[in-house]
């Protein structure tokens, strides 16, 4: 497909490229008037040559005076067409480096608001690749492409007129390679076309095998199997190369042509040879035929330069495409400002509610609780019992899709999340710090707190001394000159809760990633944290949760039984069974545990 | 950035001299047949359209040379082309099979598999696309020097000179966004970490976004990225219009000379010559404009081969030349010393171990006190700088890389599965295994409550990289594998390896099983394990503090009976009620 006919394409529907590239549009045409603009004026020094040669022959030696004058426009010509070209390229760049900035903080803020699942299902890399490189692969199309069209344009079309408005009768022939090219380049197209599901099906091949050797080396290094991979490896690489083979050979020759065929040296021999016969034939003067050797060769570069790049358009395009999908991914419903409820106290109530993933598999079902303000609240439950996915229901990483949530009487849809995080506080199994200072990391939820008070949350959390030893204390930087075990990590995360002092509060598995050193301190401060607050813990040991006011036992999705430590056990059912089999022995101080 | 792409093709470098070889000469007929172009306009100009008969016979007889060398240099592109996606893929692919493996790491990983695919690609592209251009673009301009020289060596002269001021010029010009390139390129890197960190602490983001908003530190970053793209942009187009300026200035002095010499023309035959060269002083400009038009593309061709260098750059773990096999399965340490790279803090110094075969030792310290990178020593991810690591009585270096891994079992952290079923990934473990030996395997490390779900059971595909189970469920799919291959020694990170109290459970289960049967090293987590180990090296900032059996070390009240207490402690925890 020719630039044209892509450009023509995309005028015509206003696809998802349209709309990526909406906002510089108007910059996009003025560089591309610009580089058009440069183009012509740089052909102007061409003109002047062949006019000052036509007059110096056609004066036999007496040179007019506006020589020079000539000499100093077409300069003058030259020098403005180059900043003519440098200011569209500049345009066209600032341009798209403002377009690229501007969709990555809308993807940023998009994805903010998308139910937390979305990251789950998909590597941090994809993230990346999608915000960071997708947006950076429209490069071609917005700081290249256009400038490139708008050269070729401005270049071919010039030189097209002036060459017809010289002779007509040269000028189609010496413009004739450039149809013949296009033709040759339509035919190993068209050639290609049959074989092209097959180079893409490879093309696939090999990029499995190769995510596959790199990915799995490690592993196959350590059965010894490295062998076998690189073997399988190999083979795709050579069938790969068999496949690129086949599918280049008939394109190499048309290819060729095509090239041969607008060559500046073709098209200069083509002038030449016919040019030399219009001359013998009398059709023409010798000295007409100037312009055509000055000009025509050059019409050669921006063609080809526009043909590598609409080649690597197609990266563009499909890049355009993943951007704009991208910036559509459905988010969590915000409630317009005006129908904001806030909530009234700290109270969490689950009402009916249920989850299923992906609309079938239900992972939770009709579960009903209240957490009342100031008190623990366990959930325990086998692996896959849907614990987590309620806890995280709680924090709104994703909408339930039967019942309701609500805090303080409001439903947690019709809350502004900024409002539900300041009153929900937690600390997750799956510690994460940001690389920022360690005070930074306290402070995530509250950016203005003041030193004293991130000291007194590390001072609760047991990790202020830890953070002291530290070379730059509060300001050394996590994962730089801030090197934290697990255990530590878990308590800088604790202090970050603290910090943001949320009436309730959500614990999942907390203590299990510590290192031994780590756990009892975390266990001392999640201790002091819980005081005061409503706490819902998610739990894997039972005995750390016995003395809770209210446990709730899950089975499949289900609450199946919830009740007092005392109250469970005494009715011998799941509950029962689970301390049972954990080996735990009778809670020493059993008679003061009361409901 | 030509050695890189020559040791890239190894052997087959000669079909790229070959290419090359035939695009200068393609440049050279050309500029050649352009020249041409002096004596036909000189005779029609002069009037003697007769005269230019053979010099135009000539002119075609050097275009159909033009045309059919051009596709043979289309055809070795091509070659040059396949070259790459073969020879040199299959030579990176040789070059890291033999890499250590803690060379694969997250990053390495992914900048490799790129260089792999599009890297290579681009790479291959780039012979017919743009090295013929610029090559032909860059030769032609030479020839059409000597014919300037001939006709008027004024001519000649500046056009000679302006070579080398070109070839200065855009080095400068190249230097000149140096360094704003190199900042760009740390900013963009560091927001691609952002992004990834975005993704990974998105929880976290999100609930404590209270005033700033989650995404203040990504957008910060961001920001900079952007103004270190606007500063490039800059000076990318100063460059690049100090580069055109150059060439239009050189443009503009041959036009001068030119018209001075037209001026002062005493004949009509030389009039012709100088109008001729005119033309000529054109052919030469417009190829350098060309050139200069494919900087941007040439550029980014140096950046992948640059990744290229990185990736051939890296030293593979030497293999001896004569592999010697373990004689048993003790492992022993000895004075070792070990840094990750020169320059940084060593993570092991003077360690000194011993453990016999069929032991079992429990490796316990803090996080940061070498345990990890001890285990991954004795599997040789790296090799040592001082002392040796020695398997079987055999020091790593002298055996080959199968025949270390024969010895080995490894149960670390999330392993990587591969397409296929559940079966075929155990199996990997021991590729003779039979039917009930891989049930066995599944059964012991849990496997058999996952396959009991599954439609499909033992032969349900577990997806690109296992990506169709969770991780907990891989994790022990792995474990399956590294059981079934029953080798002499199992090294297990029960910290990493166990990520649910399942997990946790089979490993316990495993290790009370394989006691006694292998060599067990565990970095231990659990104070039952502890418990369970004959010997117990405590380590402390890359050194060995305490070893002994268990019994003498609670007894020693050092840092072990420390660890006791700690541990014996948080045991008896529980949360208590708010009220309380």
């Amino acid at each position: 497909m020719s630039a044209h006919d892509t450009a023509a394409a995309q005028a015509r529907e206003p696809g998802p490229i349209a709309r990526v590239l909406l906002p510089i549009r108007g910059r996009l045409i003025a560089a591309a008037l610009l580089s058009a603009l440069g183009a012509v004026l740089t052909l102007v020094p061409l003109a002047a040559m062949a006019h000052i040669a036509a007059l110096a022959l056609g004066a036999a030696g007496a040179l007019p005076d506006t020589l020079w004058s000539i000499v100093a426009i077409s300069i003058a010509c030259l020098l403005a067409g180059m900043a003519s070209i440098s200011a569209a390229e500049l345009v066209a760049h600032l341009a798209d480096n403002r377009l690229t900035h501007q969709l990555r903080l809308a993807a940023a803020q998009r994805l903010s608001h998308v139910p937390l699942g979305w990251f789950t299902g998909r590597a941090s890399g994809e993230v990346k690749q999608a915000m960071q490189d997708d947006i950076g692969t429209l490069h071609e199309l917005t700081a290249h492409f256009f400038t490139t069209a708008g050269r070729a344009a401005g270049a071919v079309l010039a030189c097209a007129l002036y060459l017809f408005a010289m002779d007509w009768r040269l000028a189609i022939v010496a413009l004739l390679p450039f149809p013949a090219f296009f033709a040759f380049f339509g035919r190993a197209v068209k050639r290609s076309a049959a074989n092209m599901g097959e180079l893409a099906t490879a093309m696939g091949r090999i990029n499995n095998a190769v995510v596959e050797f790199t990915g799995g080396m490690p592993v196959l290094k350590a059965f010894g199997a490295a062998g076998k991979a690189h073997g399988a490896y190999r083979e795709a690489v050579d069938s790969f190369a068999r496949v690129f083979t086949d599918f280049t050979r008939p394109l190499v020759g048309a290819m060729a042509n095509a090239n041969a065929m607008i060559a500046p040296v073709a098209v200069l021999g083509v002038v030449l040879v016919a040019g030399t016969l219009f001359v013998a034939q009398g059709w023409m003067a010798p000295v007409d035929l100037l312009p055509f050797v000055l000009v025509a060769p050059g019409m050669s570069a921006p063609l080809l330069l526009l043909h590598y790049l609409t080649h690597d358009l197609n990266a563009a395009t499909g890049a355009a495409q993943r951007v704009h999908a991208l910036l559509q991914t459905p988010v969590l419903t915000q409630p317009a400002p005006a129908q904001r409820a806030i909530p009234a106290g700290a109270e969490v109530r689950f009402e009916q509610v249920g989850y299923a993933y992906d609309g079938q598999h239900n992972v939770l079902s009709d579960i009903s609780f209240t957490l009342r303000p100031g008190t623990v609240t366990a959930v325990v439950g086998a692996s896959g019992s849907g614990k987590s996915t309620l806890a995280r229901l709680l924090l709104r990483f994703f909408d339930p899709t039967q019942g309701r949530i609500t805090l303080g009487g409001a439903d947690l849809r019709q809350m502004d999340s900024a409002a539900l995080y300041r009153r929900i506080g937690f600390v997750l199994q799956e510690v994460r710090l940001i690389h920022a200072s360690l005070r930074e990391n306290i402070a995530l939820g509250r950016p203005g707190a003041g030193l004293q008070e991130i000291e007194a949350a590390a001072r609760a959390a047991n990790i202020h001394e830890r953070i002291l030893r530290l070379p730059r204390g509060y300001d050394s930087v996590v994962g730089e000159d801030a090197q934290l075990s697990g255990g530590e990590r878990q308590r800088v995360s604790i202090a970050r809760a603290v910090l943001l002092d949320a009436p309730v509060l959500v614990l999942d598995e907390a203590t299990a990633a510590a290192d031994a050193e780590s756990e009892l301190a975390i266990q001392e401060a999640l201790s002091r944290m819980a005081q005061g607050r409503s706490l819902l813990v998610i739990a894997h040991r039972l005995d750390t949760i016995a003395h809770a006011d209210h446990i709730i036992v899950l089975e499949g999705g289900r609450i199946a039984e919830q009740g007092c430590h005392a109250d469970l056990l005494s009715w011998g059912g799941r509950y029962a069974r689970l301390w049972a089999l954990g080996g735990h022995a009778p809670l020493q101080e059993e008679a003061g545990v009361a409901c | 950035m030509l050695k890189t792409f020559i040791d890239l093709l190894g052997d087959d470098a000669r079909v790229l001299r070959r290419y090359g070889g035939l695009a200068v000469s393609y440049g050279l007929v050309s500029g050649l047949t352009i020249v041409t172009l002096v004596p036909i306009l000189s005779r029609l100009l002069a009037g003697e359209a007769r005269g230019a008969a053979p010099w135009l016979l000539l002119l075609i007889a050097g275009m159909a040379v033009c045309w059919a060398w051009r596709r043979q240099v289309e055809k070795a592109g091509v070659a040059v082309g396949v070259a790459i996606l073969r020879s040199a893929r299959q030579r990176v692919g040789d070059h890291v099979a033999r890499l250590p493996v803690g060379w694969f790491t997250p990053q390495n990983t992914a900048r490799l598999s790129h260089v792999l695919t599009q890297g290579m690609m681009a790479l291959a592209q780039l012979p017919a696309h743009v090295l013929t251009p610029v090559i032909s673009g860059a030769v032609v301009p030479l020839v059409i020097v000597v014919a300037l020289f001939l006709l008027h060596w004024p001519l000649g002269l500046i056009a000679l000179m302006a070579l080398p001021l070109l070839a200065a010029m855009s080095l400068a010009a190249a230097r000149l966004g140096r360094h704003a390139e190199q900042a760009y390129h740390r900013h963009f890197a560091q927001t691609s970490q952002r992004m990834v960190e975005f993704a990974q602490a998105q929880s976290v983001l999100r609930a404590f976004n209270g005033e700033g908003g989650g995404t203040r530190l990504l957008e910060q970053a961001m920001a900079r990225q952007n103004r270190s793209a606007t500063r490039l942009i800059y000076l990318s187009t100063a460059s690049a219009v100090l580069n055109a300026c150059t060439v239009q200035a050189i443009f503009a002095a041959l036009l001068v000379a030119a018209m001075l010499w037209l001026q002062a023309a005493p004949d009509s035959a030389t009039l012709i010559a100088a109008v001729v060269a005119l033309l000529l002083v054109n052919r030469f400009i417009d190829p350098l404009l060309d050139v200069a038009g494919y900087g941007e593309v040439l550029r980014g061709v140096r950046g992948q081969l640059g990744a290229v260098r990185e990736i051939l750059a890296a030293q593979p773990l030497p293999e001896p030349a004569q592999s010697q096999a373990a004689r048993d399965a003790s492992v022993e340490l000895r004075d070792v010393g070990f840094r990750y790279a020169a320059g940084e803090a060593a993570v092991l110094q003077d360690v000194s171990l011993h453990m016999a075969p069929w032991s079992m030792t429990a490796l316990i310290g803090a996080s940061g006190s070498g345990k990890t990178t001890l285990a991954r020593l004795i599997a040789r991810f790296f090799d040592v700088q001082q002392g040796s690591v020695r398997v079987g009585g055999v020091d790593v270096r002298d055996m080959s890389g199968e025949q270390l891994a024969a010895q080995i079992s490894q149960i670390f952290q999330d392993s990587e599965l591969f397409a296929g079923s559940i079966a075929d990934n155990i199996r990997m473990g021991r590729p003779g295994a039979g039917d009930a030996e891989v049930l066995q395997a599944a059964h012991q490390a849990g496997v058999a409550e996952i396959i009991a779900r599954l439609p499909q059971g033992i032969d349900t595909p577990v997806g690109e990289g296992g990506a169709r189970l969770s991780g907990g469920e891989r994790q022990r799919v792995a474990i399956a594998r590294a059981l079934i291959k029953r080798a002499p020694i199992l090294l297990v990170d029960e910290a990493t390896a166990a990520l649910d109290a399942e997990n946790q459970a089979v490993i316990a289960q495993a290790l009370a099983r394989l006691r006694g049967q292998c060599t067990l090293i565990v970095i231990a987590h659990q104070l039952s394990t502890v418990a369970m180990a004959d010997h117990i090296v405590v380590l402390d900032g890359g050194r060995v503090c305490e070893q002994g059996t268990p019994a003498q070390l609670a007894a020693a009240g050092g840092r072990y009976a420390q660890f006791l207490a700690q541990r014996r402690a948080a045991k008896g925890w529980r949360l208590a009620p708010a009220r309380s």
